[in-house]
């Protein structure tokens, strides 16, 4: 913001630069005065075509009634709202959406924050383990879920020869509805946990080192330390990986759409899966905008919270 | 005191690492192994006769090929575009003064905060409409206005003196070679950071080209192994895993040679999913 009267300032001088030389005045002066605005155009078209007119059309789109490729269009104001609010899909959806952002993000920050702890502590080989935990995040996750379709499969994953093997009865884990979310949501941690451990590492690295000396020529113990120093000092950035992992978790769509496609029987089905499905399988538009709405809704919330977080973490 | 703890620690990395990173080696692992040997439950996890067989037939007869050319055109497309529209944007946020020029960075960091579903369907709508379906247009259109592009740009513009642009102006530098010949030098390793985010984003997209794909040789590489997985699933995993190992590992090799600059740039550009 300090920067601003500066380039102000030099705009002006090039003003009156130019204004020695009357005759080009004009011209140049024109040039001047609209090239920011050519600079801006060619993003600002993208921008407007592909971002901003669709967010506006969604809204409009969700206060009607429409089937693609029907020719009917009839405005219906809230009827989308009112068929969302009162249908089970929707609720079913909200649900699981609810339980996965809650268990997947919570879990994944713990495992991220245990094991940004243990890095530090075990001192040697920091990048080779950072690196390691940090491979899933790294990997085309559409892939991985292949894999992990694989591990998790009824008749010839590992999983299940690892049970058998030990005298267990195999478990249909994808496709029964008591095992399938909590699949989803293992996989889930495993390429979200490395994610939040880098913030981790990166929020323990800021705190002074001279805290703990002292802590520690006081006899402070290292659970007490940690929950006097560590735990306080790195509360900023753990509020702001909440906020970055719920909205991961609400906008996963990869895991769901290869390990269950929302099933068995909607047991899995996420917000972004149902408005996958009703958008482009069923094609009932209005409906799937309203799910858009209430998605950008959810989100928008999360990122105005985000951008407190942020003057927080920043100005502390 | 101190000696136990610290091996307690390293032991329950290894325990991690171990879970972290088993289903890549059984990705591995499960591709060298002949297609028997994969059917034999609970047996072994290393292959008992390695071979690179799977290997061979996904490259005789799967569209891998395909999907990794679609995927590097895509990426590039989008990235180039991206350059193109992004870097004059952000050094007229950063370098020069203007009216209005508050309230338009104010709806760029809007942009930034906008879910992707949100303008799914009117852009499906759009594309249609243009006749793109189907076509790489459709699939790198979309994503040329980068919001977080111009964000991450005009940061680093900021941070680069004014000086710089001053003395080209007085050396009677135009538009064009100032951008050329002052600006790209200096923004290299924002290009770069901003590079890695894009190339990695868009590799991994599964969502989009689900959409706007309707014939599996316009698939880039997320949506083609998936196709490919439920062609051959229950058939023949091994050569699953084979075409799973072709397709992370451009990205993997990527982020193993430069994992730093990997991090940073995947961790700077929290919100959007």
């Amino acid at each position: 913001m300090r920067q601003q009267p500066k380039s102000l300032l030099c705009s002006n001088n090039c003003m009156t630069n130019l204004s020695s030389r009357p005759a080009r005045l004009s011209r140049r002066a024109g040039l001047r005065y609209l090239s920011p605005y050519l600079l801006l155009f060619p993003a600002f078209l993208f921008l407007g075509l592909f971002v901003f007119w669709p967010v506006a059309y969604s809204i409009y789109l969700s206060t009607m009634d429409w089937k693609l490729g029907y020719a009917s269009r009839e405005f219906v104001l809230l009827d989308n709202f009112v068929d969302l609010l009162t249908s089970d899909d929707f609720w079913n959806a909200a649900k699981n959406t609810g339980i996965y952002t809650v268990l997947m993000s919570s879990l994944s920050i713990g495992i991220g924050l245990i094991l940004s702890l243990a890095i530090i502590g075990a001192r040697r080989f920091h990048s080779f383990w950072q690196a390691l935990f940090f491979l899933p995040v790294a990997a085309t996750m559409a892939a991985m879920a292949v894999v992990w379709r694989f591990i998790f499969d009824s008749h010839i994953g590992v999983l299940n020869a690892f049970l058998l093997r030990i005298g267990m009865n195999s478990v249909a884990w994808l496709t029964q509805n008591t095992t399938a979310m909590g699949a989803v949501i293992v996989v889930g941690i495993w390429s979200n946990a490395g994610y939040a451990m880098v913030f981790f590492i990166a929020g323990l690295s800021n705190i002074p080192k001279t805290l703990y000396e002292a802590a520690a020529i006081d006899g402070a113990s290292s659970p007490r330390q940690f929950f006097s120093i560590t735990w306080p000092l790195l509360s900023p950035t753990t509020l702001f990986i909440m906020i970055i992992m719920t909205v991961r978790a609400l906008a996963s769509f990869d895991i769901v759409k290869v390990l269950t496609d929302g099933g068995p029987v909607g047991a899995t089905q996420v917000l972004s899966h149902l408005l996958y499905e009703e958008a482009f399988k069923f094609f009932d538009t209005g409906y799937a905008s309203g799910i858009a709405v209430v998605f950008f809704i959810l989100v928008l919330a999360l990122a105005l919270l985000q951008m407190r977080v942020e003057k927080w973490v920043h100005y502390q | 005191m101190v000696k136990p703890f610290r091996l307690l620690v390293i032991l329950f990395l290894v325990i991690c690492a171990v879970l972290s990173f088993f289903p890549f080696f059984l990705m591995l692992s499960t591709s060298f192994k002949p297609v028997k040997e994969v059917f034999q439950i609970s047996t072994h996890l290393l292959p008992q006769n390695p071979n690179i067989d799977n290997y061979i037939r996904v490259f005789r007869e799967s569209q891998i090929v395909r999907f990794l050319a679609n995927g590097a055109i895509v990426t590039v497309g989008i990235l180039l575009g991206q350059l193109l529209v992004v870097i004059p944007a952000s050094y007229a946020f950063a370098k020069l003064s203007f009216p209005g020029q508050r309230v338009l960075f104010a709806v760029v960091l809007a942009a930034l905060v906008f879910p992707r579903y949100i303008a799914a369907v009117p852009n499906f709508l759009l594309l249609s409409k243009l006749r793109l379906i189907n076509t790489y247009a459709a699939l790198i259109l979309p994503f040329i206005g980068s919001p977080f592009g111009i964000f991450l740009m005009r940061q680093y513009f900021k941070q680069i003196p004014s000086e710089y642009f001053e003395a080209a102006r007085i050396d009677g530098c135009n538009l064009l070679q100032m951008l050329s010949q002052v600006l790209i030098p200096l923004i290299r390793p924002a290009v770069g950071a901003f590079a890695i985010f894009s190339i990695v984003t868009h590799w991994n997209d599964f969502f989009w080209p689900l959409i706007v794909v309707q014939s599996s040789n316009m698939y880039t590489p997320p949506a083609g192994i998936v196709y490919f997985a439920d062609v051959e699933a229950g058939t023949n995993w091994s050569v699953v895993m084979a075409a799973a190992v072709v397709i992370i590992t451009p990205l993997v090799v990527t982020f193993l040679l430069a994992r730093r600059q990997f991090i940073s740039s995947l961790t700077h550009s929290t919100i959007k999913g």
